[in-house]
């Protein structure tokens, strides 16, 4: 008897392995067929988050007349400043249009510093405007294989990002070249700059710190003037709470209190950390942009409301805090 | 029995290292806009052709001296080191491939078209392992094989089935064994490889499902030994109608059968022949009719499974995706109902008409149809020479091995009470 159960047990489970096949080899062929590319890199589940994090709400955008636009920047009185090509444009913080001040070539970065001066990364040289818009110096790029793609300054000291020789180049206000920062080296514990696409954004904060995002490092590193690394932090990672992808975050500002608001590609959002790296709030998630989105270029005015450059959909879109998460905080 | 256990406890540990890990994806595909060139795919080249050659060398080598240890030494324990050598070289390091169970649909294509160049080890692994069995019986199933070494391992309370469930199991190998050249043939899929139970575990990339698969046949193997050897496998198929006629084919005894019944029990594959004696010969008359009965069943049996075979040419011919690709462009219907598949979408987007597809689909429809024709005469011959089996009677006064189904494996041997 326990012979015979036996074998019926091992039969049983050889037929298994038998039908298995059968059915596999001969099912309905339409079944087979696969809904999607079995090849493609997809990445629409990383997309989905949870839509209670999102502590902001988008409540004004406006559409730049331009066809090309590359950068974004706030000055003190919060009028907004759109660089593109061959134009640059100033709103009000409403978004009313101010003025349209047309350029010599594509302004890929733009920034205002303190002595009220608008600073111009363009594809081949740093313009130096007026607040009028007229054009008070042009200095030659470093190189031709240079994508001059963030600028900042604290009234001294100029720092320009270089994504095509990955590197930061610091000139004093009058436009002489005073050095490098961030190069690899190891002796200074200095890793070096990883950008393989042309998004490498650098800020200073209100307290004079100054950051340059290391995307493909997936980090937020901290240099004093002197070059020196200071501290860097970031975690990488496909969870909403890191960066991801070959370079990221693409772009980066500082809000008052210190704190960082990063922009991302691939997975499009946008996000803020505290001073030491930690999230502290979503502003904009994926479903907010149209797939693809690259170049979130960020800004921030004097009430913290967050500017963000949506050049697919060619909108300045500006977004605040929501009243409940305010309230919360 | 213990030291069974203790292997099949090892066997169990070394499945659960080929459980998957799941890696995270980390990066989405990075785009590059700045002067930076992408670099040229590259294509993972064949095995360093010297390392191709030892492949052969190896296989050569133990089949020698596997061949030497059965006949010569005629001793099981230098089969089970030998298979143990063979599981850890062919299956763990060489990960399954190149086997020679696979290696039927290389030379099938390569006899049938044109264009493929068949790999020489390939070729060796197919050949080599022909030619030992037409001299030695089928010594490469004893331990050579990583499929048959596994199997092995696990069988530890082996039934005895009986020879009419064995007959008729024993047909399924020949039905796999058909499918695997149609379909190599005919260019469509290597479906040996595909269903393959132990790759996956071979190369510790096991899919769930394939280790479900390979854990089932694996479950099977504790009570029918070596299910797939005996039951599936398409090589096994030729290296029975070669061992058939082996030259020297191991023996249970070393000198003259004394009749003892010791090694009856013996072989847990029902591969040795029971003595039966002439006491009641059959009349001319009849072994007459039986023969007559058999020139007329067996062209009648290969006449019908070729038509059946045939008409089934179209159900055969869906498990090529050329065919099911038409099938699917071709009916408006499931068209609508269901969301349009990627394969359809990657067909609109090359700009092909129609047809171009409907043509192509008749011509493999039509090699279909013939290979159906051959693929059901081929059965209907293998049934037929089965009842032709069951028909004759083979006299044999003692107590020999199977010359098709026995594995050389030696476990009867140590049972035989006589020395030499």
């Amino acid at each position: 008897m326990k012979h015979k159960i036996l074998i019926i047990a091992g039969l049983a489970l050889f037929f298994s392995v038998v039908t298995y096949i059968a059915h596999d080899l001969f099912s309905n062929s339409s079944v087979k067929y696969s809904k999607s590319n079995p090849y493609e890199y997809d990445i629409q589940h990383l997309n989905k988050f949870d839509s209670v994090s999102v502590s902001y709400n988008e409540n004004l955008a406006f559409r730049p007349q331009m066809l090309e636009m590359h950068g974004v920047a706030t000055d003190y009185s919060d009028r907004i400043y759109v660089a593109g090509n061959k134009f640059l444009e100033i709103f009000t913080k409403t978004g009313n249009l101010l003025k349209r001040i047309a350029l010599d070539g594509n302004a890929l970065c733009i920034t205002i510093d303190p002595d009220k001066n608008i600073l111009l990364g363009m594809e081949d040289r740093i313009e130096i405007l007026d607040m009028d818009g007229k054009l008070k110096e042009k200095w030659e790029p470093v190189s031709q294989s240079s994508i001059i793609t963030s600028i900042s300054s604290d009234g001294k000291n100029v720092f320009v990002a270089d994504a095509g020789l990955t590197s930061v180049y610091q000139y004093d206000i009058s436009g002489k070249l005073i050095g490098h920062i961030g190069d690899k080296d190891p002796h200074r514990g200095i890793p070096g700059f990883v950008v393989p696409s042309p998004y490498f954004d650098l800020g200073i904060s209100g307290i004079n710190e100054f950051w340059v995002a290391n995307p493909g490092r997936h980090l937020m590193e901290k240099f004093d003037f002197e070059g020196n690394l200071i501290k860097s932090w970031g975690i990488t990672s496909m969870e909403i709470e890191g960066f991801c992808g070959c370079c990221n975050p693409s772009h980066f500002t500082i809000l008052k209190d210190g704190s960082f608001v990063t922009s991302e590609k691939g997975i499009e959002r946008v996000k803020i950390y505290t001073s030491e790296g930690k999230l502290k709030c979503v502003v904009a998630l994926p479903q907010s942009f149209k797939e693809g989105t690259r170049g979130l270029d960020l800004c921030v005015d004097s009430k913290d409301r967050i500017i963000v450059l949506d050049p697919v959909k060619k909108m300045v879109r500006v977004f605040a805090p929501n009243i409940d998460s305010k309230n919360n905080n | 029995m213990r030291k069974k256990a203790i292997l099949f406890l090892l066997f169990l540990l070394t499945l659960f290292q080929s459980m998957e890990s799941f890696a995270k994806q980390r990066f989405p595909k990075p785009e590059f806009e700045s002067a930076y060139t992408q670099p040229e795919t590259l294509q993972p080249g064949p095995r360093y052709e010297l390392l191709a050659y030892l492949d052969v060398l190896v296989l050569l080598s133990t089949l020698s001296l596997i061949s030497w240890l059965i006949l010569k030494k005629r001793s099981r324990k230098g089969v089970f080191w030998i298979s143990i050598f063979s599981l850890a070289y062919f299956g763990f390091y060489r990960e399954g491939c190149v086997c020679s169970i696979g290696a039927i649909q290389n030379v099938s294509l390569g006899l049938f078209y044109s264009a493929y160049t068949l790999p020489f080890t390939a070729l060796a692994f197919f050949v080599i392992p022909l030619v030992f069995t037409l001299f030695y019986g089928r010594t490469f199933c004893a331990g050579v094989c990583p499929f048959g070494a596994m199997q092995d391992l696990v069988a530890i309370q082996p039934q005895k089935m009986g020879s009419r469930l064995n007959s008729v199991l024993g047909l399924l190998p020949y039905l796999y064994l058909g499918l695997a050249v149609l379909y190599a043939a005919t260019g469509t899929d290597f479906i040996i490889c595909r269903y393959d139970p132990f790759v996956g575990i071979f190369r510790l990339n096991a899919s769930f499902g394939m280790f479900v698969f390979a854990g089932i046949l694996l479950g099977s193997g504790v009570f029918i030994a070596r299910p797939y050897c005996r039951f599936l496998c398409p090589y096994g198929v030729i290296l029975n109608w070669f061992s058939r006629f082996s030259k020297k084919h191991m023996t249970i005894t070393p000198a003259n059968c004394i009749q003892c019944k010791l090694c009856e029990n013996t072989c847990p594959y029902d591969a040795i022949n029971i003595p039966i004696t002439v006491k009641n010969p059959e009349t001319k008359q009849e072994l007459l009719k039986k023969f007559i009965l058999i020139c007329i069943l067996i062209p009648v049996l290969i006449a019908a499974g070729g038509y059946t075979g045939s008409k089934l040419h179209t159900t055969l011919a869906e498990v090529n995706p050329r065919v099911r690709l038409a099938k699917a462009v071709m009916d408006p219907v499931k068209m609508q109902e269901k969301p349009e598949s990627y394969e359809i979408k990657a067909f609109k987007s090359s700009g092909k008409p129609a047809k171009q597809l409907l043509e192509e689909t008749n011509e493999i429809l039509r090699k279909f149809y013939i290979g159906g024709w051959l693929l059901g005469g081929f059965m209907g011959l293998t049934f037929g020479l089965l009842i032709a089996g069951r028909l004759i009677t083979n006299y044999n006064p003692d107590y020999v091995p199977n010359k098709g189904t026995c594995l050389s494996c030696n476990r009867c041997i140590e049972y035989c009470p006589v020395k030499v």
